[in-house]
């Protein structure tokens, strides 16, 4: 009777990313509580996150403009699974809520955990606003979750 | 350019954990198959193009490893890896190679073995300041753009279901699909377990071992070797913005997909596909996208997604069948998923699609799609 | 084959970052100016592009489908890309063959790499085979020593030779810092016996772009062959290159020229390692008469990856610069022991 032969090989990297000028601004902002977008002069378009280089308009960016930590659900869902978390290596418990939130001052929508885990309790158009963490770091996990607030327009 | 059909094809059967095969293995089976349905030896071979997400088993540069599988030692060959994408980009990079009259006869070979690696450090592994901050993986990016195309299109969980379960009874037919449940119901996909709201568990593609080859020729060695070639008769490739926030109603939207398609309809002379597509084969990750999918591709109107599959317009029996095969929903190794969508393309117009065979077909569709919305569409048919 | 004309593929723009030791920058912020550079070379802007062809490995980069990070500043957004995980000139292969095929006209290739970002031997471990190679801890760095020894053990001076090629491309590569010797080259640490440090091209950041366009003035891409050898070191020649040998035979042919035709002005090889530089005129048959790496090659700088596709811009601005220079023979490789080997025959422009 064969035996199926496996090898096993553990594999720990660790790579150091430059986050570049855009980001470290932003970065720095967050240790503020601040949050801020870069807007494209072409198409007018609020990236977050800011980025060096608009890819519709293929233009450099460099005009920074405010964003509030509040806006409103895009689109949610209910995660039911634990997800491994790529940032620490840990597994995130389930169910959590998860949203697309497009920040009031941005044009694009940030991808971010929300502080309901109910599907009853989520729709489109809510009114969300960011918790912040005590401890800044100037990484966008600063930012625990979002409060979803009253019902939206 | 040179005239290109894909003259023969060939897949493992796909599955959970094909622990009975190495990774070299797994790619000889498929390529062995593809030369024995193209009736040419590996010698004929002129090039080789790999597809394949490596860092999926945590890997890099796997051509140099399993290249012999493919028969590729000491010949040309170059791999292709652009993640979901990456089966049909191979397709398109390997026709690209013929249509050149550089190459004469080339092979494509794409394969997964998720089994060996893990794939959620893969997935994980995204950009390091903003998305990987956020875990949600594949599942929460589709879960996300599905509650917007929900409400923008007035698609319904019943709907979504319907399409899970066109998926796996066609893939009963599909002696190598992963997933085959000729008895499968709209209730038992609704009952099965939620992941990420609306997404159920039968809503969902499983993750695949799995590999598949197609060997694509020239005009003349085409005509002299394949008695009814598929031809490609058009192939186009549109990527994105990176982030998950810079598309706006992704699924709805879709415009990689959308564009993709036009461009290739009209370079293919397809006017209006539900009428001149006889057979397509869609990388539908998840069962709504397939719905938005519909759409995209011009199969109907916006918002009308709901009634194809409601009417059965997308059953084998019904006006275009859309993925006799089992689709990604039945079977997905990623670096191999958007090969079988050419192969079982091809085997429909090559007439090779068994029992999942389609009567007639004349010209084929073919998809791939990734998580970052880069899209791939090619069509095939029986004359050039 | 069936075409009527020989394979030739305008080399319309060029331009690079780096190479250098350690670029701070993001990676999209690293290719960017490479990007702009190749186009304004070719006074051509972004909507001119039809289509881009990149390289990247996944596992270097520490990303999934690495391209990622740069869609946007390689103008792929709304556009086809194919990604070839492999050697730049690879990359610039297939976009010839995009561009021969009909397909597109003007082609943007671009190949880009970080090895400051990690320990690139640590990763390239995970290319060699994991059921007979990679246990052992072998990395790229080993199996170049593997063939080194394997040359010297044939011919006890080449290490000698070696140092001299060593300080040769140093020099000519930085000739503002005090002059290498080939005794500094011997004095310098085993890094993988025989290979001493001042042996091996240094590691660098950096990223190249590439226009090729069907039409126009300017240096042709004229013949293109690429070849993957066997893996294993025991099932190859460690005293050769065959793979090289049959990638330049399909170049040459590809061009419409004859297999012993060497009329090379210029070569510019990707020696990673100074004994590459004797394996490359062994395959390859080159004559005394090619001016090899005159501008030091890769010892000025090696990013994994963009290698062969730097060798490609220096020979084309070589070509374009120098009247005398006709016709130039470019090399890049990829894996252990150059077991990928990719080959371009360019010419000067009418």
């Amino acid at each position: 009777m064969n035996e199926r032969i496996s090898i096993t090989i553990e594999m720990a990297q660790s790579w150091g990313y430059a986050s570049g000028a855009a980001m470290e601004r932003f970065s720095a902002g967050l240790r503020e509580r601040r949050i801020e977008a870069l807007k494209c002069s072409g198409c007018g378009r609020r990236y977050l996150p800011p980025r060096p280089f608009c890819g519709n308009c293929h233009l450099e960016l460099d005009d920074w403009v405010a964003v509030a930590d509040e806006g409103s659900l895009e689109a949610w869902t209910v995660v039911n699974l634990p997800m491994l978390d790529g940032r620490t290596g840990e597994m995130r418990e389930a169910p959590y809520g998860m949203g697309l939130i497009r920040l009031d001052g941005a044009d694009t929508t940030l991808n971010h955990y929300l502080d309901v885990a109910d599907p009853e309790h989520l729709a489109i158009g809510l009114r969300v606003q960011a918790v912040w963490r005590d401890e800044l770091r100037g990484a966008m996990d600063d930012i625990l979750h979002f409060r979803v607030l009253t019902e939206g327009p | 350019m040179t005239e290109v059909a894909v003259i023969g094809s060939g897949q493992t059967d796909h599955g959970r954990k094909r622990d009975d095969v190495s990774q070299p293995e797994l790619v000889r089976q498929a390529v062995a198959l593809a030369l024995a349905d193209a009736a040419i030896e590996p010698e004929r071979l002129d090039a080789v193009v790999i597809s394949n997400m490596e860092l999926f088993e945590g890997r890099a540069l796997p051509e140099l490893w399993l290249g012999e599988g493919a028969y590729a030692a000491r010949k040309p060959c170059l791999k292709v890896a652009t993640g979901g994408t990456s089966g049909t980009s191979s397709c398109i990079a390997g026709y690209h190679q013929v249509a050149s009259g550089l190459f004469d006869v080339v092979l494509v070979v794409g394969f997964e073995k998720h089994s060996e690696g893990h794939t959620q450090t893969g997935m994980a592994l995204t950009d390091p300041f903003w998305d990987r901050a956020v875990a949600a993986g594949a599942l929460g990016n589709f879960a996300l753009s599905i509650s917007q195309y929900m409400a923008e299109r007035g698609v319904t969980q019943e709907q979504a279901a319907r399409v899970a379960v066109k998926a796996r009874r066609n893939a009963a037919r599909n002696p190598h699909a992963h997933l085959q449940m000729p008895d499968i119901t709209v209730e038992e996909v609704l009952a099965s377990k939620l992941l990420a709201h609306p997404v159920h568990l039968l809503d969902m593609c499983p993750q695949s071992d799995g590999a598949a080859a197609i060997v694509l020729a020239g005009g003349q060695t085409a005509r002299r070797l394949c008695p009814r070639p598929a031809w490609i008769k058009a192939a186009e490739t549109r990527h994105e913005q990176p982030f998950i926030g810079d598309i706006d109603r992704r699924l709805a939207s879709m415009r990689t997909l959308r564009e993709a398609a036009r461009s290739t309809y009209a370079k293919a002379g397809i006017a209006d596909p539900l009428r001149d597509l006889d057979v397509a084969e869609i990388y539908e990750p998840v069962s709504y996208a397939e719905l938005a999918w519909y759409e995209a591709l011009g199969f109907c109107a916006d918002g009308e997604a709901g009634r194809l599959i409601d009417e059965g317009v997308t059953e084998m029996d019904g006006t275009l069948p859309v993925n006799p095969s089992g689709g990604v929903l039945s079977a997905n190794p990623v670096g191999a998923s958007g090969v079988i969508r050419v192969a079982e393309a091809a085997k429909q117009v090559l007439g090779r699609a068994g029992e999942h065979q389609v009567a007639g077909v004349e010209t084929a569709l073919a998809t791939g799609y990734g998580v970052y919305a880069w899209a791939d569409a090619l069509v095939l048919g029986a004359t050039p | 084959m069936n075409q009527s004309s020989p394979f030739e593929v305008v080399v319309a723009g060029l331009g690079q970052t780096g190479p250098s030791p350690a670029d701070g920058r993001s990676i999209a912020e690293m290719v960017l100016p490479a990007v702009q550079a190749a186009l304004a070379d070719a006074d051509l802007g972004y909507d001119d592009i039809d289509a881009v062809v990149t390289a990247s490995v996944d596992l270097f980069d520490g990303l999934t489908a690495s391209n990622i990070a740069i869609t946007e500043v390689v103008g792929a957004v709304m556009k086809p890309e194919t990604r070839i995980a492999g050697d730049g000139l690879a990359a610039a292969l297939h976009a010839a063959c995009q561009i021969r095929a009909g397909a597109y006209e003007v082609v943007l290739v671009v190949a880009h790499a970080k090895p400051s970002m990690a320990d690139f031997q640590d990763l390239s471990q995970w290319a060699l085979d994991p059921i007979f190679l990679q246990p052992l801890g072998l990395d790229f760095l080993a199996c170049a020593g593997l063939q080194a020894s394997a040359r010297a053990a044939a011919d006890p001076e080449a290490p000698e030779r070696w140092a001299e090629t060593a300080a040769r491309r140093l020099n000519a590569a930085d000739g503002q810092k005090k002059p290498a010797t080939a005794a500094d080259v011997l004095d310098s640490p085993l890094v993988a016996a025989p290979l001493r440090a001042g042996m091996c091209a240094p590691l660098a950041d950096g990223a190249v772009a590439v226009l090729l366009r069907a039409g126009g003035p300017g240096p042709r891409l004229a013949g293109l062959g690429h070849d993957l050898d066997v893996h294993l070191p025991g099932d190859r020649d460690p005293a050769a290159w065959p793979g090289l040998t049959r990638a330049l035979a399909r170049a040459l042919k590809s061009a419409g020229l004859a297999a012993s035709d060497r009329a090379f002005d210029l070569a510019e090889p990707s020696c990673l390692y100074a004994h590459e530089e004797e394996l490359f005129i062994g395959a390859t048959g080159l004559e005394p008469k090619t001016e090899i790496s005159p501008g030091g090659g890769l010892f000025g700088g090696a990013v994994p990856v963009a290698a062969g596709l730097a060798r490609l811009l220096a020979a084309a601005q070589r070509l374009r610069a120098d009247p005398a220079c006709r016709r130039a023979l470019v090399q890049g490789s990829w894996g252990p022991a150059g077991q990928g080997q990719v080959v371009a025959i360019i010419k000067a422009g009418p």
